[in-house]
């Protein structure tokens, strides 16, 4: 069975979630996608966006999630991470 | 007097050059490894990054003190005057001495770490197993006695490769399947490195052994980045 999510897991499956949708999410998807409660999400954008590892837009009146550049590179390094984790069995 | 030259005349420098590969491919996994520690916080990644630092440590050891026993030997060579150089030897012999000492010590202690690694120890089985390589290190350093302490690396370095070829068999990820490949390797060149007093070339074959395990576990650090990168494409 697998453990209780670590933050950087949460944050790791929201950018993954993100780049699945072709970098762009409504935060509503972004919250069922997750696995994420309402309050939960709206800290974890809030602290993402400051970290500017995503961005907020708006779209034909919809609010969108977008991933930037540093957000890419962070996933990137989690998933190297998530490898280096799996192949020495950490 | 203890024997400090293991390595053929036409050897020196190589086996420094050798090492220092070593050295390279543990700091590399290390500084990696304690990246990925302040990303997630998990100490076992702290804990794998001290261990090959550890080991890396030794090899440095191993190297500045290689280097300067190779420059007082050359030193003799070349000036060919045998009472003054063997007297700096012996003026050496302590500044050798710690060397070898910390080598051996720093060896045992990071192939322990890694070992505790994946198989979690009490307090008390480390602080019992921390004096146990305190002695073996320091007994080791007698004359002809130092196979005590490649005895103790071979049987830590096999114990880390079965843990890794365990660990393949169920997760069948290719990285892990050179981690075991490598520190198999490893694990044998300490054999040949046991029986360096029958003949110097046992050293030269450890050594080139020893730098196969390297290179191998360099790429086994290679494919868990590419398989990482690959993921992130996808």
């Amino acid at each position: 069975m697998e453990g209780k999510r670590t933050r950087v897991d949460i944050i790791g499956d929201m950018l993954s979630s993100i780049v699945g949708k072709g970098g762009q999410i409504k935060p509503t998807h972004l919250m069922y996608k997750s696995n994420m409660s309402h309050g939960q999400m709206k800290t974890y954008i809030d602290d993402l966006v400051q970290k500017d590892l995503i961005k907020k837009v708006k779209k034909n009146n919809y609010d969108y999630v977008i991933i930037t550049d540093k957000g890419h590179e962070f996933l990137q390094k989690l998933r190297e991470m998530r490898e280096f984790e799996k192949a020495f069995g950490l | 007097m203890v024997q400090f030259v293991f390595s053929p005349k036409w050897f020196w420098g190589k086996d420094i050059f050798i090492d220092a590969i070593g050295v390279f491919v543990l700091v590399l996994i290390a500084v990696f490894s304690t990246r990925y520690y302040k990303l997630n916080r998990n100490k076992n990644y702290l804990y794998l990054a001290l261990s090959f630092y550890l080991i890396s440590f030794s090899y440095l050891a191993k190297i500045l003190t290689n280097f300067t026993v190779y420059n007082k030997v050359l030193e003799t060579a070349t000036i060919g005057l045998f009472t003054i150089t063997y007297q700096k030897i012996r003026v050496s012999e302590i500044l050798f001495f710690i060397g070898f000492f910390l080598y051996r010590l720093f060896a045992l202690s990071g192939f322990y770490a890694l070992y505790s690694v994946h198989e979690k120890q009490s307090k008390l089985n480390i602080f019992l197993m921390l004096y146990f390589m305190a002695i073996a290190t320091y007994f080791s350093l007698s004359p002809f006695s130092y196979y005590v302490f490649y005895f103790a690396s071979f049987i830590l370095l096999s114990s880390i490769t079965m843990h890794y070829y365990r660990r393949y068999k169920r997760n069948k990820h290719q990285a892990t399947k050179f981690l075991a490949v490598s520190f198999g390797i490893i694990a044998i060149s300490q054999i040949f490195f046991m029986f360096v007093n029958f003949t110097k070339h046992f050293y030269v074959v450890g050594e080139i052994i020893q730098l196969i395990g390297y290179i191998i576990l360099l790429v086994a650090f290679v494919t868990v980045l590419k398989y990482g990168r690959e993921k992130n494409k996808g």
